[in-house]
């Protein structure tokens, strides 16, 4: 298995920029400028994107890249291919960094009109989703079919930081109705990357 | 005092707890009980797999110009502090790289090194090592590359075409070389967990214990420095810490 795939990467010379991600991501501890500078060209947009959802501030949103970044530096090596995409793992950091960052700051959740917004682009499947893995599309296909009020709670809670009580003030529902809500559109979403035709995550 | 969580319980708050919205006392509870059950433990990976994926559909930005030579220069030079670092020559590692900017950094090895990465797992080290090997080199218009030599891993079973793969570098003059394999005996349909031995094997018969590592479910991958001879090395043997052979590989030169 793979071994083809070896052996053509192995005759040829390959530029930095055309480097797999982990490779990027190892060749961070050698200070190199150069594979500095391109791996945060190659992730920026993924993990400002997730820093600008969260906190709605350009510049909070670039310190917490920023900071994201310099996390990933310091703990290269703790990354685990097995568990995800260098993406999933970059992502994941500047989501913990943003949420931090907006409790710290302001305890109201989002705006309404964001959340809705959010929550069409997560769903939408224009051509240039196309290209996505498989996981991803069919994440992004199962949070569409949710009901609305799922799909609200499950945005709320995964991307916002918000907690069932949080929920439960803003849609002006009982607490009961808003953990229902995100367990079954978490059960839901479970259960499609449960499906027999996928395989491990990540790979 | 943290109230006493059930399976069943657990099953009702799992998912608040794998998006990271449990309140602080029940999120308590909650990794008591994980604590100690498998099972619920096993679940809450999934749902923070689920967690992970959702955060990764959330659309792209561009931050503002300038924004990646900001954080590259900003990321610590000094790789030294680096927590946990195995590779103890990150150091001198970095002095050179940094010597090597004006050049074009020509990543042959490494690229086989993050190929079998990518495929089987992440090895930061071998990986770092790799990409040492050939920015240590003077001069963009002489590439000095040594040979990798890689191997396929047969099952000792002798059932399906491939359980793994193992590589071997020499390593530059003056530096180490070192082994990497990746192992998949589960493809291979045996499932074995626990301690194995990497064994390399000499064309004059002898064998070398290069070092243990752990597979869970057949599957594991392992990287160490070694003293590897292209002339004299044929193969490599992994073994059960009881000394039964799980699987062989003959080395080619790559």
């Amino acid at each position: 298995m793979g071994a083809d795939r070896i052996y053509k990467c192995a005759e040829l010379p390959v530029p930095v920029s055309r480097l797999p991600d982990e490779a990027l991501l190892s060749g961070l501890a050698t200070g190199d400028p150069e594979l500095a500078v391109t791996f945060v060209r190659r992730f920026q947009r993924a993990v400002f994107g997730v820093a600008i959802a969260v906190t709605g501030d350009r510049q909070l949103a670039e310190d917490i890249a920023q900071q994201t970044f310099e996390r990933a530096w310091r703990h290269a090596q703790i990354y685990d291919s097995r568990r995800g995409s260098v993406t999933t793992w970059l992502t994941t950091i500047a989501h913990n960094l943003a949420i931090d960052a907006v409790r710290a700051r302001r305890t109201e959740p989002v705006a309404p009109e964001d959340l809705d917004a959010l929550l069409d682009v997560v769903t939408e499947t224009p051509e240039q989703w196309a290209l996505a893995d498989e996981a991803s599309s069919q994440l992004r296909a199962a949070v569409a079919q949710l009901p609305r009020e799922q799909g609200r709670a499950l945005v709320m809670a995964g991307i916002y930081g918000m907690t069932a009580q949080q929920i439960a003030d803003w849609e002006k529902i009982p607490l009961g109705t808003a953990k229902t809500r995100i367990r079954t559109a978490m059960g839901k979403l479970r259960n499609t990357l449960a499906s027999p035709d996928r395989g491990d995550h990540g790979q | 005092m943290v109230s006493d969580v059930t399976c069943e319980k657990l099953r009702e708050i799992g998912a608040e707890m794998a998006l990271g919205v449990l309140p602080g006392r029940e999120r308590a509870a909650a990794a008591a009980h994980l604590d100690r059950c498998a099972a619920c433990r096993e679940y809450i990976e999934h749902m923070t797999l689920v967690g992970d994926g959702l955060i990764g559909l959330v659309p792209g930005s561009e931050p503002p110009l300038g924004f990646e030579t900001r954080v590259a220069r900003r990321l610590p030079q000094d790789v030294t502090a680096h927590e946990g670092e195995p590779h103890t020559r990150a150091s001198d590692l970095a002095h050179k790289a940094v010597r090597s900017r004006a050049r074009r950094v020509r990543l042959w090895v490494a690229s086989a090194a993050a190929a079998f990465a990518l495929a089987c797992g992440f090895t930061g080290w071998a990986v770092g090592t790799a990409i040492e090997s050939v920015t240590a080199s003077s001069s963009p218009a002489v590439e000095i590359q040594t040979p990798l030599m890689e191997g396929e891993l047969t099952s000792a079973s002798g059932l399906g075409p491939s359980a793994g793969d193992i590589y071997a570098h020499p390593g530059d003059p003056g530096k180490p070389g070192w082994i990497y394999m990746t192992v998949d005996l589960a493809a291979v349909g045996t499932p074995y967990s626990g301690k194995v031995v990497c064994l390399l094997e000499r064309t004059d018969g002898t064998t070398i214990r290069v070092g243990t590592f752990t597979l869970s479910n057949g599957r594991g991958d392992w990287g160490a420095a070694a003293s590897v001879d292209p002339a004299a090395l044929s193969g490599a043997r992994l073994t059960a810490s009881d000394g039964t052979v799980l699987a062989t590989g003959d080395f080619e030169t790559g």
